[in-house]
């Protein structure tokens, strides 16, 4: 971490940061369902499967 | 590649006489633990495909040729770990779209490719399932193992030794481009966003790209054509820009290329030896008619804080997927969710991983975002910016890849931050997003190889191929192998 105190000597007043190494903007998709009926292939690296869910420990007391 | 090709639709050899040679050298050589694992029917499967079509419109380009696949890439059916233990057992119900275009192009699969944990390193020495040994020996005495650099170890050590044809790596901060240079053949990581990170198991997603490790500039022009391409359904931040054959201007004359030299790049902080093989490289250039300009990349240097703020913050919060829910390994003794989460994440990461999910965390932090993260990422943009000032006077830019040759393996895992420092050449080029590729070029001390680091404006590839072509067409370090290999 003492490395990063050098970038505060930067000055980037008038800097924009860089979010996007590309312009693009952002492409939409019509909402229509295009995937799905995978529930085994889903559940088949589960830790913990049961009856169709992912199982874990109780969450709500 | 370019001879098994020819000879494959010659006639000379079948597709199967491939496959069982590369398979049979992949099972002889497991002393360098460059495989997770081995796939040697799937290689066969795809061979029986090749055989069929030859001689038919079938015949796809990469037909016949079987490749070594990083393990970070999702393929379906096969593990895939990302040489961490967190991921044992995993085996995708998908497959990456790299891995796809690559198969579709004709390729068979030899096996996954041993790397460091989650892209996180630059030797292969924090893989969960052992570090890689370069094929490279020194040639001034001792037997020491050496690295092959990271974090594509697996795919450098295999291409090397010639027990792959050609492999896919990845590079977030250097990692095609310094283990090519250590390992003497050639990888390119192409302008990001053009090839598809679908499938590529994300450690920093602003930085990584998937790309192509051969033994030439041919093999990889090839490969890279594969890969690249939109994927605008299934990754967002693939970009708009249409396949592109890179081949079709490899032999074009180089005479009056402006090649930038930055000074920065030359201090100190260069070992002689690999100073001497660059220089030399940049004279054979000069000979092949290509002119030198020297230009500033002033900030080259912050780009070391810059990487190891952003990278660690955009992989932490990519990491946060692996908690015991849904896939990967969870922890066995537990009593409620949360420590189930803890215990599965402290025993699934390695130290590098854990050291960089700590520092990501951090940084993003309230109260300290704007002091280190958005800084950084303003001082990202300026590194960009200075890249944009430089290519107003060349049109590719040459240098070293990595400050020396490659270490021993152990040398520097005491020290973290010592392996950061080496990765000073590579990251400016990353954080710009722009093309860069590593060629061979030389040997340093103990006859190790030297890499020559070429980086390209944004989808400058085909550029940088031609010229990484030309010098191959003149000197013969490409064709170089490790003793006894």
């Amino acid at each position: 971490l003492d490395w990063v105190e050098q970038l505060a000597e930067v000055d980037t007043s008038s800097v924009e940061p860089l979010t996007a190494v590309i312009d693009q903007k952002l492409r939409l998709r019509a909402d229509v369902i295009d995937d799905g009926d995978i529930r085994d292939a889903v559940l088949a690296n589960a830790p913990n499967a049961q009856h169709g869910f992912f199982a874990v420990p109780k969450v709500i007391e | 590649m370019a001879e098994l090709r020819s000879g494959f639709r010659g006639g000379d050899f079948t597709a199967r006489e491939i496959a069982e040679a590369f398979n049979a050298a992949v099972a002889g050589a497991k002393a360098l633990n460059a495989f997770t694992v081995e796939t040697p029917e799937d290689a066969l499967a795809c061979a029986a495909i090749a055989d069929a079509a030859r001689g038919s419109d079938n015949v796809a380009s990469l037909s016949g040729i079987p490749l070594g696949v990083k393990d970070l890439f999702a393929t379906k059916g096969v593990d895939t770990t990302a040489g961490s233990k967190i991921l044992t057992g995993f085996k995708p119900p998908y497959e990456s779209r790299v891995t796809e275009n690559l198969r579709r192009a004709g390729a068979g699969m030899l096996g996954k490719l041993n790397m460091d944990e989650f892209a996180m390193g630059s030797s292969n020495e924090t893989s969960a399932y052992g570090p890689v040994v370069s094929p490279w020996k020194r040639s001034d005495g001792g037997n020491a193992a050496l690295t092959p650099g990271g974090s594509s170890g697996g795919s450098a050590a295999a291409v090397a030794a010639g027990i792959v044809p050609g492999a896919t790596g990845t590079d977030t901060g250097g990692s095609i481009r310094q283990p090519a240079s250590f390992t003497g053949i050639t990888g390119i990581k192409p302008t990001y966003g053009r090839a598809s990170r679908y499938g590529m198991i994300a450690f920093a997603s602003s930085l990584d790209q998937a790309g192509p490790m051969a033994r030439t500039a041919q093999d990889c022009a090839l490969l890279l054509s594969a890969i690249c391409g939109p994927d605008p359904d299934r990754d967002s931040t693939s970009l708009d820009v249409p396949a592109e054959d890179f081949t079709k201007s490899l032999h074009a004359p180089i005479e009056g290329l402006r090649i930038g030299v930055p000074k920065e790049f030359f201090g100190d902080g260069l070992a002689a030896d690999v100073r001497a093989a660059i220089d030399a490289a940049l004279r054979q250039y000069v000979l092949l008619g290509a002119k030198l300009v020297e230009i500033s990349l002033p900030r080259t240097e912050l780009s070391i804080p810059v990487y190891y703020i952003i990278a660690p913050a955009e992989a932490s919060s990519n990491l946060s997927r692996f908690d015991g829910v849904k896939f990967g390994h969870r922890a066995r003794d537990y009593s409620d969710l949360l420590e189930m989460y803890k215990r599965t994440r402290a025993e699934g990461f390695g130290d590098e991983a854990k050291r960089r999910i700590m520092i990501g965390t951090y940084v993003l932090s309230h109260g300290y975002y704007d002091a280190y993260y958005l800084q950084a990422q303003k001082i990202r943009r300026m590194i960009a910016d200075d890249f944009q000032q430089a290519f107003k006077q060349c049109d590719v830019i040459a240098g070293p890849v990595a400050p020396t040759v490659a270490w021993k393996i152990g040398e520097k895992s005491d020290d973290p931050v010592a392996s950061y420092l080496a990765d000073v050449f590579t990251l400016p080029g990353s954080l710009a997003g722009l093309p860069g590729m590593s060629l061979p070029a030389g040997f340093g001390a103990g006859g190790m190889p030297v890499g020559l680091q070429l980086i390209g404006n944004y989808f400058g590839e085909a550029k940088l191929l031609n010229a990484a072509h030309r010098f191959q067409q003149a000197t013969d370090f490409h064709l170089r192998k490790p003793e006894g290999f």
